[in-house]
């Protein structure tokens, strides 16, 4: 009964480290993204959408982080 | 930790100067406006980048003289925006670099002031771009040389600026250049970011004393002349090569030059002074444009625009001028760094 219950916590932070992790590392794959594209666009518009777009692309990252949670808490 | 600029600030000023230089004119551009009269040149570059400028001054001066001025402001303007939109590390190395425009605006009201120019006249040659603004140039102007010379009191500028009246201008400003370029190099190399800035004023520097050393040596000047007019700390072209070098008949001079970063298969025989160092800024910009590319989150990709940029306006106040007085297009074209 402990056993299963330690089981699940662990699995419950491997979850919440999955994400954790995966949104620190694209926040840090962002920043620069983010810069650059505030920097283009300030001097010309039409760089918005493009700016926006490039800056989500480390996003992806979060998603396989959220797919490995999801596998964790319901595969087990 | 003024120099420790991260990632981020860097790819700010990065991306902001990329989309600056993609406005800047390419060689195509220039090929069509040598094929213009000088009105519709002016008018050409009135839509352009230069428009607020062309719009302000064109009710004050008309001719090549509009040009001229509108050109120096607009790049004064773009020098200072590059200063306000930076921060950090960005700001601190463009605002010391740009300093090289408050030697030009002193030079410029001393030889005016000398010379009894009138107030106004002097005040359009001023290039407000460095850290001291118009204002503070525009309350010189009115004070006399001695007062000039006093209000730098302090700084690295005051002592060659105190030879004011006792000796040569032409001399005194080379002193200027040279401390100017001497202050520079006593920034301490702490890390990446500021050793490539250093590298790089190194590299500027041995640009400027290659031209020198082909200038006077065409000249025949002396020895000691050639070593007073160079500056010393370059990157390649230290004070005993320079020495060397300078010791050799121009010939000789010039084939030892082959084995320096800046020669880059140079074909100068035959050619006159001012077309070789035409060459000589060729390679320079082929040189940063390589070098920030493999540094791109760095302070070179920004100081590669400044220099285009004088490059742009020192091209369109060639084909003005040489429009203007009707030259050949060859001629002209000869003239301007186009690559």
């Amino acid at each position: 009964m402990v056993e299963d219950a330690l089981a699940k916590g662990l699995i419950a932070v491997g979850a919440g480290l999955a994400v954790g992790l995966a949104g620190i590392g694209a926040g840090v794959g962002e920043s620069g993204i983010g810069a650059a594209a505030v920097g283009a666009t300030a001097e010309d518009r039409g760089f918005f959408g493009l700016g926006i777009l490039f800056t989500v692309i480390p996003e992806t990252i979060v998603i396989f982080g959220l797919v490995i949670a999801f596998i964790l808490m319901f595969a087990f | 930790m003024i120099y420790r600029g991260n990632r981020a600030a860097w790819a700010y000023i990065v991306a902001r100067t990329k989309v600056m230089k993609s406005r800047l004119m390419k060689a195509e551009d220039f090929r069509k406006l040598l094929n213009m009269e000088f009105d519709e040149i002016v008018r050409y570059i009135g839509e352009t980048e230069y428009k607020k400028e062309i719009d302000e001054l064109g009710y004050k001066f008309t001719g090549p003289r509009l040009l001229d001025h509108a050109l120096y402001a607009n790049l004064a303007r773009t020098y200072r925006k590059l200063i306000e939109v930076s921060f950090g590390a960005s700001k601190f190395l463009i605002t010391r670099y740009l300093e090289k425009w408050d030697v030009w605006n002193i030079i410029n009201i001393i030889r005016g002031k000398m010379a009894n120019v009138q107030p106004e006249v002097i005040e359009d040659v001023l290039v407000p771009a460095g850290e001291r603004d118009l204002e503070f140039w525009k309350s010189l102007i009115v004070r006399d040389i001695e007062e000039i010379v006093k209000s730098f009191e302090g700084t690295p500028y005051y002592e060659p600026l105190s030879k004011v009246g006792s000796e040569d201008i032409s001399k005194i400003e080379d002193e200027l250049y040279k401390v100017y370029y001497r202050e520079l190099l006593k920034l301490n190399p702490t890390d990446f970011a500021m050793k490539l800035f250093l590298d790089f004023i190194k590299m500027e520097i041995d640009i400027r004393n290659v031209k020198t050393l082909l200038r006077l040596k065409a000249e025949d000047a002396t020895l000691d002349e050639i070593i007073n007019c160079t500056i010393p700390g370059g990157y390649e072209l230290t004070e005993e090569e320079i020495r060397k070098l300078a010791a050799m008949p121009l010939d000789e001079m010039i084939k030892s030059l082959e084995g320096y970063w800046f020669w880059d298969d140079v074909q100068i025989e035959g050619k006159s002074v001012a077309t070789a160092e035409i060459e000589f800024d060729k390679i320079w910009i082929k040189t940063i444009s390589k070098r920030a590319s493999n540094y791109p989150l760095s302070i070179l990709p920004v100081l590669q625009y400044v220099v285009l940029k004088k490059v742009e306006v020192d091209n369109l106040r060639i084909l003005g001028w040489g429009k203007y007085y009707g030259l050949p297009n060859e001629e002209i074209e000869r003239q301007m760094v186009i690559l």
